[in-house]
């Protein structure tokens, strides 16, 4: 039962050898909302306009990351995507890139920090950086911009003095210019009309969400992430996953340092 | 360069051109303030001079080209800052238009660091 409503919250299918993971989620908000029973808990969940649901929905979602994961696909971006983004653009047109779902921030702050070190067109165009994720607890942890020093693990020292203040031994912060560049606003990849309000986008990083989803939902929010993106624009996926086996409507596109998905440019447009 | 840094304000809306911007002028040995717009950058001159402006045109509140010509009314030395002018538009007319209100150079984004740095030295008479 609470897996069906778990998959209908957030579309992520929790079968067999899930047991321990969702029990101590589950124990986790049970105890916080002071329900001794399931059932209790239950209905307290279920109870219309609950501010449990959010509560619950993020309990289920906590991701892990650090700073610069994945890099090579960083690498692409600025190695071959942004210069077909940007061939058609006049200077001063947006670029928009979507960083879904981004956790507590460390994808779109690298892609920031990426594009400032490495692509020499940062003035020329309106960038906008989206961070969203279903659960609104990382998103203000995301704003907030502090991160311990695994996240930062794979950052020179260079970069980490240069874009990160130190409050106390232990923390690290964003400096203000940077959290400024990253807008962040709560999406679910499932509904699409949620998604349809953020406009199009020139590249989507959507890496290591649609694992988490089954054959149903991947293409729904397959569907989503291409509606999401501008004719030509790029979705760049985590290196385990593979757009193929889920939909054929994207173009597969193979880079020096990255296999990404294309929404194919309109006929007539590069 | 002076054992002082010479200070060198940027008025940008966008968060991470200003990043950039500073990045480069800081490497270079200058000191840098930010204003997000002209209103911000008069009201911080007013507190502290700066020995150069590099402006952006299009910003909310308070535009490059309104703020230039508000600040040339203003009292020495105020009115006299330098004025760099950076902008995507490319046409001659949106040239004659900084140039009227009181830009002392026009570059066109994007700006390869190099450039930037060329016209500063110039602009400061710190070459």
């Amino acid at each position: 039962m609470l897996c069906d409503h778990l998959y209908r919250e957030t579309g992520i299918a929790f079968g067999e050898g899930k047991e321990y993971y969702v029990t101590r989620r589950l124990t986790e908000r049970m105890l916080a909302t002071e329900n001794v029973d399931f059932a209790a808990y239950f209905a307290h969940l279920t109870t219309q306009g609950s501010a449990e649901r959010q509560h619950f929905i993020n309990a289920f979602t906590v991701n892990e990351t650090y700073f610069y994961r994945e890099d090579y696909q960083l690498r692409c971006l600025t190695g071959d995507l942004l210069a077909n983004c940007v061939a058609a653009k006049p200077p001063g047109a947006p670029l928009r890139i979507w960083s879904l779902p981004c956790s507590t921030g460390e994808e779109p702050y690298s892609i920031a920090i990426w594009m400032l070190e490495n692509w020499p067109l940062v003035d020329n165009y309106n960038i906008e950086i989206i961070g969203s994720d279903i659960d609104t607890a990382v998103l203000e942890a995301a704003r907030g911009g502090v991160y311990g020093k695994r996240a930062l693990m794979r950052l020179d020292s260079r970069l980490v003095a240069k874009y990160f203040e130190q409050p106390d031994a232990e923390n690290w912060r964003v400096i203000g210019d940077l959290r400024d560049s990253v807008l962040f606003a709560p999406v679910n990849a499932l509904e699409t009309l949620e998604m349809r309000r953020f406009g199009r986008f020139d590249v989507i990083f959507c890496r290591n969400m649609l694992i988490y989803f089954d054959e149903v939902s991947r293409r729904i929010a397959a569907e989503n992430l291409y509606e999401a993106l501008l004719p030509g624009g790029y979705l760049c996926l985590g290196h385990a996953e593979s757009m193929s086996r889920i939909s054929g409507i994207f173009e597969v596109c193979r880079y020096a340092d990255a296999i990404v998905y294309r929404r194919p440019p309109e006929p007539g447009h590069g | 360069m002076d054992s002082v840094p010479l200070r060198i304000m940027i008025i940008d809306d966008a968060s991470l051109v200003r990043l950039y911007y500073r990045d480069i002028l800081e490497r270079a040995g200058f000191a840098v303030e930010e204003a997000l717009n002209g209103v911000e950058a008069l009201e911080k001159l007013l507190v502290q001079p700066a020995a150069l402006l590099i402006v952006d045109v299009n910003m909310p509140k308070m535009d490059g080209l309104t703020f230039l010509r508000t600040l040339r009314q203003q009292a020495l030395p105020l009115a006299g800052i330098p004025a760099l002018v950076t902008s995507t538009e490319a046409g001659p007319q949106d040239r004659l238009a900084a140039r009227a209100a009181g830009a002392n150079y026009y570059l066109m984004k994007p700006v390869p660091p190099d450039r930037l740095l060329g016209h500063v030295h110039l602009l400061c008479g710190a070459a």
